[in-house]
């Protein structure tokens, strides 16, 4: 009778355990994507309290590098996956699904002092090997022009680098950051500084260039007319399913667009 | 002469990497503990005949990158061996450019250098066994070889290719005996994945041996030989499980003189892992391989290799790529023949040898910006 007892209790409490057991889900990648994933993450998780979402950073390439290796439930990347990355997935058995969660334009960033306001490709391609030098070249103040850039692990980067660069080596004294604040902090505080962020990491801190006389703008990344509008995006294994699927769907929808556009980002919309 | 050349060639080798905009330093590190045992024939039991500690793989890597589309990779190998006083051996495994933009073709890039050879798996062999890819394992084709290679990616991950030219001799061989004939070695690769987690593909080589097929009084040279080397491989990877199945044949053929010499051997691999991790909560693979492989080099005696393996890796910290850095492998393997073999060299005199093998691997890498 006791063991009958016992094993009805021990088959209650696991039954109670899994029961209110929280699902989780495992998100990393861009820090381009970051901020709007701990937004929507945070509303998400308001009204579902029985799913946990975790996010980390690292960049786009890590992020799609560990959804290859099939510990992560989302990559969040600033950039498409390469057609490298799709084939190492799937032949592992990993088919990734992209998801687009919002629209970004690359914003060029110069101290709010400089009075250069428009940069065509050409001139930024020139800035960023090193040919033009100083600001005074480009009809602005004789200040030495101190380069920013992103790591090679971020997404921004590569779609930098593909736009503007087209596979010319960034200049050796640029200072490579690790994130978009890191970005906007350090121009923000020095006066020659050139760099490059998403737009939901530009402030009054910053001054936003135009290029090829288009400001990113809501309006600009949308027609397409930007030269460095993108799309972000969130990948799956496989079409989304459950917490994942509904996660994803939340974002898309007009209330998490609007947690979108309240990170300064561009809703798809 | 020599010592310039060594002189200029280690400065190269330093000044390279130091005018990159990037350099990627890496390390693998592969300690093992290795006991092997054999049956002589008329033994009853196994004969306990190496027992030892060894550094067996010591890889230094550096992979600097100059533009978004140039980088290299020069990468040792430092290893423990009895060959020598030192107790350690040296060998260039890498050394080669990637150019990204010599063609324009989309993902294709030109590789020239000290690089891999595109055959079968021995490219992309991540070594969850201990054991060498098939077609290194049985010397079919080398790991690396001096070349230029196209290589590259069908776009929407329908797959890779690989078009190449190589020494045909490998990376172990130098000097006087870099290239023991006159003539290059051709290859090509392609692997097709049509849906997730089906892979086919083939490669194809063709090689040659023994230098010139007249000797200088313009006789037939009875050690010039063709190489033909094919290889037909399927990948299925489903869930926890990732299954592997390769066949490879190595067709030899001498002039019509001594086509009596004439051979073809071939091998039969199947290999699978099933990841635990999910089942158990800890990254935990259980690996599995059979290979039946014909060694003779005597078109009258077919009697094949049997080999066996079985383990377990425990990969116990990983990268923030979630690759793992650290991880320990258990691996038994056990070989015979069909038949008694044991007087022809290959066996060591053995019917049949079991070893077994605990390997602590452990990597690193970290990039700088210079």
């Amino acid at each position: 009778m006791n063991r009958k007892i016992l094993l009805l209790t021990l088959i209650l409490s696991l039954t109670t355990l899994i029961a209110f057991a929280k699902t989780t889900i495992t998100c990393s990648g861009s820090t381009t994507v970051l901020p709007i994933a701990q937004a929507t993450a945070e509303a998400f998780m308001d009204g579902h309290p029985d799913i946990n979402i975790s996010i980390r950073g690292g960049g786009s390439g890590v992020g799609i590098a560990a959804l290859i290796n099939g510990t992560i439930d989302i990559a969040c990347s600033s950039r498409p996956m390469k057609s490298k990355e799709i084939t190492q997935a799937k032949s592992k058995g990993i088919e990734p699904i992209p998801y687009a969660i919002a629209l970004d334009g690359i914003a060029v960033v110069v101290h709010p002092s400089n009075s250069i306001s428009n940069l065509t490709i050409k001139q930024l391609k020139d800035i960023y090997t090193g040919k033009i030098k100083n600001w005074n070249e480009l009809g602005g103040p004789n200040l030495p022009i101190v380069v920013i850039s992103r790591d090679v692990s971020s997404g921004t980067f590569e779609v930098f680098n593909e736009r503007v660069m087209a596979g010319a080596k960034v200049s050796s004294s640029a200072q490579l950051l690790a994130s978009n604040n890191a970005v906007t902090t350090t121009v923000s505080t020095t006066p020659g500084a050139i760099g490059y962020a998403g737009l939901g990491f530009v402030s009054s801190k910053v001054k936003s260039v135009a290029i090829e006389k288009i400001i990113p703008s809501e309006q600009t990344v949308k027609d397409g007319t930007y030269k460095l509008a993108r799309k972000l995006y969130m990948y799956t294994n496989g079409k989304a399913k459950g917490a994942v699927s509904q996660y994803i769907a939340f974002i898309q929808s007009s209330q998490g667009q609007k947690i979108v556009e309240k990170q300064g980002f561009i809703s798809l919309n | 002469m020599k010592k310039v050349i060594l002189i200029a060639l280690i400065g190269l080798i330093l000044y390279l990497p130091l005018s990159s905009q990037e350099l990627k330093i890496t390390g693998e590190m592969w300690n093992r503990w290795t006991m092997e045992g054999g049956k002589a024939p008329g033994d009853s039991s196994n004969t306990i005949l190496k027992n030892y500690f060894s550094l067996e793989r010591g890889y230094l890597g550096l992979e600097p990158k100059f533009s978004e589309t140039v980088k290299g990779r020069f990468t040792i190998d430092i290893f423990s061996s009895d060959a020598s006083n030192d107790g350690a051996g040296l060998k260039l495994k890498y050394a080669y450019l990637d150019f990204s933009n010599l063609i324009p073709i989309p993902d294709l890039t030109t590789t020239i250098g000290l690089q891999k050879v595109y055959f079968g798996t021995i490219y992309d062999w991540n070594y969850d066994l201990i054991g060498k890819a098939p077609s290194d394992e049985y010397k079919i084709a080398n790991s690396s070889d001096y070349g230029i290679t196209f290589n590259g990616y069908i776009p929407w991950g329908w797959g890779e290719y690989a078009l190449g030219i190589y020494n045909g001799e490998g990376y172990k061989n130098y000097g006087a005996n870099l290239k023991d004939n006159i003539e290059p070695a051709f290859l090509a690769n392609l692997r097709l994945t049509p849906v997730g987690g089906i892979t086919i593909g083939g490669s194809i080589m063709a090689n040659s041996n023994g230098r010139n097929k007249l000797l200088a009084d313009n006789t037939t040279n009875p050690n010039y030989n063709q190489q033909l080397l094919t290889d037909g491989l399927l990948r299925l990877a489903y869930g926890p499980l990732d299954l592997w199945i390769e066949y490879l044949n190595k067709k030899i053929s001498y002039s019509e003189e001594f086509s009596i010499k004439d051979y073809n051997a071939s091998c039969l691999s199947i290999f699978s892992t099933v990841k635990l991790k999910k089942l158990i909560g800890q990254d935990l693979d259980l690996v599995g391989r059979y290979d039946r492989w014909d060694e003779t080099d005597n078109p009258a005696n077919q009697n094949l290799l049997n080999c066996i393996t079985a383990g377990l890796n425990y990969k116990f910290m990983h990268d923030e790529s979630a690759n793992p850095a650290m991880q320990l492998q258990l691996n038994y393997v056990y070989k015979y023949y069909d038949e008694e073999e044991s007087s022809a060299q290959y066996a060591n005199k053995l019917k049949d040898t079991s070893t077994l093998m605990l390997q602590l691997k452990w990597r690193f890498n970290n990039t700088i910006t210079l």
